[in-house]
């Protein structure tokens, strides 16, 4: 139980604060309600470009990393296709060193062209080391653009190639800094053992006087209903083939996003899930096998996949995979199952909650997402599944019409 | 801010075994950790450590691996185990209501492993070609040769062995292992989280149905056989990944506080001097870090980065040159009580919440020591001098005692 409390400050800014009465650490966490899906297609990776440049300095505080570490504070940030989010964990009476950092660079950005292209090259160092120099680096890529036509979750957050990112100008920097980063696109989250009143009255000082900016309504476009059953093979200097299968669902926190949550559970929640006891243990055809949502705001998707053993062919691997996926159709998931995947629900929750990070950014996460209210609850609505409403689930989205399939294949 | 941490609370169990208990009653959770002086330096054959310690799970004498699995899940429990070259260590989460259960699955893991021959072979099948795919990239070569370069090739903390080797592995040498390392005598736990009487009592009669075993005999760890320089070319690399560094000594040495100083200097946070010159003011890599790492019976201090092949000789004298400063020019204050903040900032995080105390904990009881040396050791920080930084980089960092690894181009 995360206990909080949230109000709206003038310009626009939401706030939301937690007490936790046993930590000596503060955190301090923001969200930008933007991230890779509201890109100019031709621009693909400029949010995540942006986020480093976050840390470039400003003209009161030139050099952010160094007034965060003079407070014995640690900070990163992340981005990904639909919010951007920056964090700082420090010891609880430095609070208003986060809190002034992060109030100055909402706004006070000191950008130059040099900076600009130094941390250009780092992002393009960041794509090869994550992307290009690595096995599989690609598959996520291959998967996104072959699972989405319309929407820009077709690309990742990287972005489409290293030219994108290269191809950034100051002028562009700058417009995305004054249409994104300012309060009314913001979310505010702190948790730390102070009054909720304190840290209310501490937020208002240091960001109550920024100047609001009108909210952008994101005109994103809407993917086409899938029809038929989209394939792509590739080779690559690999040591295992893998197969991976998508299906379009629903974005998080609808009906169907919380099937197919529960439903990915069953199939490869931990080492007792019914892909890993039966494509891995029993039938030895796969070095590991994967089901997991996307989970993301607009709709995801539900992804099937695993790396074959040098035994298998493709053909057996991805019959088994479809007959997990046939099973799920025709037998009613166990109470037994559901109870369990409740229980790690619960698991999860409380071994989450433990420490001040992931409540400040579970805060920001689910009022970014429009559901705070669901933070204490969503439990309930797991609960609230039933055998017959996964089954019917799988009958309406797992379809080979509304699939897309990658083999990555191991070159010989 | 003053940082302090508990002593744990110890309770010695009749086989000899001790458990150490870090009580934080608010949280509804219990954390166990069974630590055993069971790394991969003790293993007679290659993978045969690690494929000990990976299926204990994996099937009892009388539960199947299935049923292990089913029984942790269902109550989400978590359960997980760590190797490196000198111990393994078993830990299980619990939700403080599930405890029960849990133990008694736990109780199954580490009493009565059968080690069903099925298993050993689906595990070596999985692990190669886990390690193959591991073994693609190329911080991992860098990485496994750079361990050679410090100790040699066939040294215990060097040596890697070819993938192939899972191929021998048996089932017999397994069982072997689990009867000489994983005993009472090779083996303390450490509980934190909520620990009442109620809970205690569970876990002591887990721990004391450990047998007792037979006293290990010392390690002898042969001669270190170090290579200056190593070069992998790898074709088709759009990056070099970088390791520099030199063999040194253990936490317990007088000089290591002194040279974590060092290492955090250099590498051991964001705005850190690599950092900034390698990818700060040049663009040249996404990170570069430094640390020193510890062994039982070693020590030694590493960077490591991965940058763009067409720099990366450049990269490399930037490295060697940023080296070289810290040997001839003073740090300034500034630049000192930052890492002085940093460092202390790092140990409140890692300090922040039962599972965090239960780790220290844990590397503390290695090195010999009680939870007073975490503020003794920060006492000690305090008082460190630039010119006592100086003088540590100047005695260890002499370019011709470094090691360098370059995988790429």
């Amino acid at each position: 139980m995360i206990t909080y409390r949230k109000k709206e400050l003038e310009n626009g800014l939401t706030v939301i604060v937690n007490r936790d009465r046993v930590s000596k650490l503060a955190a301090v966490n923001i969200v930008y309600c933007v991230g890779a899906r509201n890109e100019n297609p031709a621009r693909t990776g400029f949010a995540h470009l942006f986020e480093h440049l976050m840390f470039r300095g400003t003209e009161r505080y030139p050099d952010f990393d160094t007034v965060v570490q003079m407070a014995s504070g640690e900070n990163n940030a992340f981005t990904n296709n639909d919010y951007t989010d920056f964090y700082i964990t420090l010891p609880k009476d430095n609070i208003e060193v986060a809190l002034a950092l992060e109030a100055d660079r909402m706004r006070g950005l000191a950008l130059t062209p040099e900076l600009l292209e130094i941390e250009k090259k780092v992002v393009i160092e960041e794509f090869k080391q994550r992307y290009l120099n690595q096995p599989y680096g690609d598959q996520n890529m291959l998967l996104r653009s072959l699972a989405y036509k319309q929407h820009p979750y077709r690309w990742s957050t990287i972005g489409v190639s290293p030219d994108h990112i290269a191809s950034a100008t100051l002028s562009e920097v700058e417009t995305f800094y004054d249409t994104h980063y300012h309060p009314a696109n913001a979310i505010l989250s702190i948790s730390a053992d102070a009054p909720e009143q304190e840290l209310f009255d501490l937020a208002e000082k240091w960001f109550g006087g920024i100047a609001p900016s009108e909210r952008v309504i994101a005109q994103i476009p809407v993917e086409e209903p899938q029809c038929e059953a989209r394939r792509c093979e590739v080779e690559r200097d690999v040591p295992a083939t893998t197969i991976t299968i998508a299906f379009h669902i629903s974005g998080r926190f609808t009906p169907d996003c919380f099937a197919a949550d529960m439903l990915s559970d069953i199939l490869a929640g931990g080492d007792s899930g019914r892909l890993n006891q039966r494509l891995v243990k029993d039938q030895q055809l796969f070095g590991s096998v994967n089901c997991y949502i996307t989970g993301d705001i607009d709709p995801s998707l539900l992804i099937f996949t695993g790396q074959l053993l040098p035994s298998t062919s493709e053909e057996e691997a991805e019959a088994a995979i479809w007959a997990e996926i046939e099973r799920l159709k025709t037998e009613t998931v166990s109470d037994y199952e559901i109870e369990k995947v409740k229980n790690k629900f619960e698991a999860g929750t409380l071994f989450g909650e433990i420490n001040v990070m992931n409540k400040a950014m579970n805060l920001g996460f689910y009022q970014m997402a429009g559901h705070l209210d669901l933070i204490n609850s969503e439990v309930d609505i797991y609960r609230s599944l039933t055998p017959q409403t996964l089954t019917e689930f799988a009958a309406r989205i797992l379809t080979k019409e509304q699939s897309s399939t990658l083999i990555y294949r191991k070159k010989e | 801010m003053e940082i302090s941490l508990q002593n744990a609370t110890v309770h010695s169990c009749a086989n000899g075994l001790k458990i150490y208990v870090l009580a934080c009653d608010e949280f509804e959770v219990l954390r166990l950790s069974f630590v055993y002086g069971a790394g991969t330096v003790h293993q007679s054959a290659p993978f045969v450590a690690s494929a000990t310690l990976n299926l204990l799970s994996e099937g009892s004498e009388t539960l199947s691996s299935h049923q292990i699995a089913e029984q942790l899940d269902f109550y989400g429990s978590y359960y997980d185990v760590n190797i490196d070259r000198d111990y393994t260590y078993v830990n299980i989460c619990s939700l403080t209501k599930f405890v029960e259960p849990t133990l008694e699955v736990a109780r199954h893991i580490l009493l009565s492993p059968a080690f069903p021959v099925a298993e050993v072979e689906n595990y070596a099948a999985k692990r190669k070609q886990r390690l193959a795919i591991e073994r693609a990239r190329i911080e991992t070569k860098a990485r496994e040769r750079f361990a050679q370069s410090l100790f040699g090739e066939s040294h215990p903390y060097g040596i890697s062995s070819p993938t192939e080797a899972y191929d021998t592995l048996t089932r017999e040498s397994v069982v072997e292992f689990y009867r000489n390392y994983y005993t009472a005598q090779n083996c303390f736990v450490v509980c934190s989280g909520k620990v009442t009487e109620h809970e205690l009592q569970l876990i002591k009669s887990l721990a004391e149905s450990i047998p007792m075993g037979e006293t290990i005999a010392p390690l002898e760890m042969g001669e270190v056989v170090r290579t200056p320089y190593y070069k992998l070319v790898e074709s088709g690399a759009v990056q070099s990944s970088i390791r520099v560094g030199r063999r040194l000594f253990t936490r317990t040495h007088p000089d290591f506080l002194g040279m974590q100083v060092v290492a955090t200097l250099l590498g051991g946070y964001f705005g850190s001097r690599l950092m900034q010159s390698l990818r700060e003011e040049r663009g040249y890599t996404y990170g570069v870090v430094s640390a020193m790492v510890n062994f039982a019976s070693e020590g030694y201090i590493a960077i490591a980065t991965q940058v763009g092949c067409e720099v990366s000789d450049d990269a490399l004298s930037i490295i060697y040159a940023e080296i070289e400063r810290l040997r001839h020019e003073e740090v300034s204050g500034d630049e000192l009580t930052m890492v002085k903040h940093i460092i202390r900032g790092e140990m409140m995080r890692i300090l922040d919440g039962p599972f965090g105390v239960a780790d220290v904990t844990i590397e503390n009881i290695l090195c010999g020591a009680d939870n007073s040396v975490i503020a003794q050791n920060l006492q000690l920080l305090e008082a460190i001098t630039p010119a006592e930084v100086l003088q540590l980089a100047f005695k260890y960092l002499s370019r011709d005692s470094l090691v360098t690894v370059v995988a790429g181009l």
